[in-house]
């Protein structure tokens, strides 16, 4: 695995907190896009050519809440950039930033992704 | 009101669009009753307008009517937020498992004075920004976000339904909240 990354690759986003797992949800049914602000970077697992199950499966070993998913090409269409930033606990963990020089994605960019976001768990 | 069939229309589509132009409503019966109105521009933005203002005087009429069911399904949503508020109060640090602090109760109070007062309820959201994002959605199908921190502004961000993107700060008081809210649903 590297920084390349396929726009169709599918990335993972653990939605937190998982007490509270109705925290980010709109009474439509969708995602708010608060759920995208931080400025650390939204942190995500990069998919790789596993399936839905086999990534739900590896994260819920570290997390029991909602689990979201986004394509590569969502970020970069909305203009933001996805880093393969793999720690010792997660080779798949990566982040998406809203510019080279802005970790924080724009309130444009959390609202055009939080309208992308499929619920897979 | 002027009522036709849609063969006259073709032939004399002009003059039947002048008409509406000039105010008329055109009635076009069709077969399987499948029949259309054609009113003027003007006609049809006033109708919007006044759907948009029932949309945003609903809440406020039932809040001074009598009726029970409507005033309760305010007073519901208001609840859910309040209550919504105690949890993001809540939250510890690290909420977000990303290094997001725990919302200070200035915070949790200012909004909770808001959400008291607003007639017109918002969806509420924590961000990792240590701050309260409000969010509506009106009839034309646009989109606000007001975010609440402790600072003395409040940012607004809007998407309309065409894609037009809105983003400014407004004074931190309830009036100027308001009457952002009020020109959203106008």
């Amino acid at each position: 695995m590297d920084d390349n990354f396929k726009r169709a690759e599918k990335l993972y986003r653990a939605v937190y907190p998982p007490e509270v797992m109705d925290m980010f949800w709109k009474r439509d049914g969708s995602i708010s896009s608060a759920a995208f602000a931080d400025p650390n970077g939204l942190s995500v697992d990069r998919g790789y050519y596993r399936s839905d199950t086999e990534v739900i499966h590896d994260m819920e070993a570290r997390f029991n809440g909602h689990i979201i998913s986004l394509y590569v090409r969502n970020c970069l269409d909305a203009g933001a950039i996805v880093k393969y930033l793999p720690s010792r606990s997660n080779i798949f963990h990566s982040e998406i930033h809203g510019s080279p020089t802005n970790l924080l994605l724009s309130k444009s960019q959390r609202r055009f992704l939080a309208g992308k976001a499929v619920i897979v768990k | 009101m002027i009522i036709t069939k849609q063969m006259d229309i073709r032939s004399n589509i002009k003059k039947y669009f002048d008409l509406a132009y000039n105010g008329e409503a055109v009635f076009v019966s069709r077969k399987q009753s499948k029949n259309v109105v054609i009113i003027s521009e003007e006609k049809y933005n006033d109708l919007n307008r006044a759907n948009r203002l029932q949309a945003y005087a609903g809440p406020l009429i039932s809040r001074s009517s009598s009726k029970p069911a409507a005033t309760l399904s305010s007073d519901s949503i208001r609840e859910d937020n309040l209550k919504k508020l105690r949890n993001i109060g809540n939250l510890k640090d690290n909420w977000n498992g990303n290094g997001a602090s725990a919302f200070p109760k200035t915070i949790i109070d200012r909004v909770t004075d808001l959400i008291n007062k607003l007639p017109i309820q918002p969806e509420i959201f924590p961000t990792a920004l240590n701050s309260i994002q409000f969010e509506y959605d009106n009839s034309r199908r646009d989109h606000m976000e007001i975010e609440i921190s402790d600072s003395d502004e409040a940012e607004v961000f809007i998407v309309t339904y065409f894609g037009e993107e809105i983003e400014e700060s407004i004074p931190f008081t309830y009036e100027s909240l308001a009457e952002r809210i009020v020109q959203f649903y106008g």
